[in-house]
């Protein structure tokens, strides 16, 4: 076991991924500490979406690292410095510590709502049922849904369904939240409730990477931005500077047409 | 109407051997349990290995399918109840024989398994993709991803058409008094053997199959429903 204390709760090292002839990610390497959001904005079809679902290995990445406390997701490296790839099963222990929201929510409708909730606390965790119960319907309070914990998802809004897919993630009380675009596929007017329950997860210290469209969130919420650009970290920093006085022309105009 | 055909048609007749006849309606039901039960493990089977990542599997999954699904009830039945004991004797070098309801069953449950594969293909590769990213997001394995997810669902959307596979699985066992199955059809071949008056026979065969069916499968369609609007509203 690598020592959690001194490394940083999720790193990326040198990632590529390759679809095929398309180069999509081309040497990305960030960390974040534990307790801290880090946004990951950027043009659509600038790497971000694949970025972070390489971080869970929902994409193979092609070459490179993702450690999580230190911990190689992909790769066993044994004592006497050999290597082995690690088998689908393993690759699932570390996904149980990765939160993860997806645009579409990909709430499963034949459940409902504290069925979604309850499911992998159970089934992956092996929580007892009255545990897991408890743990659910903690985690929909938090999203404000107490009230519709009996309800199927095809009768919710999409901004609820949205926070049912935020306490399923978080039931499973993971080390970090992965966000894709979590806003993307919502109105205008259902955006706001998804973001205030992520500003509230933010600020109780959950260590979170957002992929992000709204700049606003970025801006107030995040520690720091990395501005992706044809796969490759362009510009990265505290928000005020990537906002405020970013160094790259490309991140300038990115910004400035967002803006306007 | 003419009072022959009146006395050919009164269902009479059908009633006064009611018992024999129902006996016989007894193996089409135990007929088709028993090869609906082989067809859905089989169907399963099948339906897994064509929706396999590894290229033989998909390949056998598809050769299972266009087998069975492509030949005939009847051919079958004759090929199953005839031929293959004959074969698997010359493999074992014994003399073997299959009761007839066991052919029966073979045959149906094969070639209704090929139609089976099909409808849970069909029903499994309609959930979402997201979903089962979902799932193994979560942690979940394979298994627990078809047993929880996928296959839930699965079940709830192939539902209207795994039960016409049923009806015609049911309407299929009709014909395995060809083998001497005792069913329904058989005796009443053999009552009409007996009393030379085959129309009310027939007719009241016709119309047992007909009720019977009709009202399983519309009971049937209407508890799936029921089940399957909770979930898609």
């Amino acid at each position: 076991m690598a020592d959690p204390a001194g490394a940083p709760c999720v790193e990326v090292v040198d990632l590529h991924k390759r679809f095929g002839a398309l180069e999509v990610l081309r040497g990305v390497s960030f960390a974040v500490d534990r307790g801290s959001v880090v946004s990951i904005i950027g043009a659509s079809g600038s790497g971000k979406s694949t970025l972070l679902r390489c971080i869970n290995y929902l994409e193979q990445p092609t070459s490179g690292e993702v450690r999580i406390d230190g911990e190689p997701i992909g790769i066993e490296r044994r004592a006497d410095g050999s290597e082995r790839r690690r088998s689908m099963r393993e690759i699932g222990r570390f996904r149980r510590d990765l939160g993860m929201v997806f645009q579409q929510f990909n709430l499963w409708p034949h459940l409902t709502v504290l069925g979604n909730v309850v499911e992998a606390p159970i089934r992956v965790r092996g929580l007892p049922r009255r545990q897991a119960m408890e743990l659910a319907r903690a985690c929909l309070e938090r999203v404000q849904l107490s009230e519709k914990s009996s309800e199927y998802p095809a009768r919710l809004s999409g901004g609820q369904q949205q926070r049912v897919a935020i306490a399923r993630a978080l039931a499973m009380q993971p080390k970090v939240m992965l966000f894709d675009e979590a806003t993307s596929s919502l109105d205008p007017e259902l955006t706001g409730e998804v973001l205030e329950v992520m500003r509230g997860l933010a600020v109780d210290g959950t260590t979170m990477i957002v992929v992000t469209h709204e700049m606003g969130f970025a801006r107030e919420v995040s520690d720091r931005v990395i501005f992706l650009h044809g796969g490759l970290i362009e510009e990265e920093g505290p928000p005020a500077q990537v906002f405020g006085t970013p160094r790259s022309e490309r991140c300038r105009q990115f910004l400035a047409k967002l803006l306007h | 109407m003419s009072e022959n055909l009146r006395q050919m048609l009164d269902l009479g007749l059908f009633w006064e051997y009611r018992s024999i006849l129902l006996a016989g309606l007894a193996f089409n039901f135990y007929v088709f349990a028993a090869s609906a039960s082989a067809a859905i493990v089989l169907g399963f089977l099948a339906a897994l290995a064509r929706v396999n990542p590894l290229r033989p599997l998909r390949w056998l999954g598809a050769v299972h399918v266009e087998t069975f699904r492509n030949a005939p009830d009847y051919v079958m039945l004759v090929w199953v109840h005839f031929v293959m004991p004959l074969l698997i004797g010359q493999a074992i070098g014994m003399r073997v024989t299959f009761a007839p309801f066991v052919s029966a069953v073979i045959a149906l449950g094969l070639v209704y398994s090929g139609y089976l594969a099909e409808t849970f293909r069909t029903g499994m590769q309609a959930v979402p993709r997201g979903q089962i990213e979902a799932a193994r997001a979560c942690g979940m394995g394979g298994v627990l991803v078809m047993r929880r997810i996928i296959l839930p669902q699965a079940v709830r959307m192939m539902l209207p058409e795994a039960m016409n596979n049923f009806v015609s699985l049911f309407k299929a066992t009709t014909i395995v008094s060809l083998i001497t199955v005792p069913d329904l059809m058989y005796r009443v071949q053999m009552v009409t053997q007996q009393e030379m008056r085959p129309l009310p026979l027939y007719t009241g065969a016709a119309l047992t199959y007909f009720v019977l069916i009709w009202a399983v499968a519309a009971l049937a369609r209407a508890g799936s429903e029921r089940w399957r609007r909770k979930i898609w509203a």
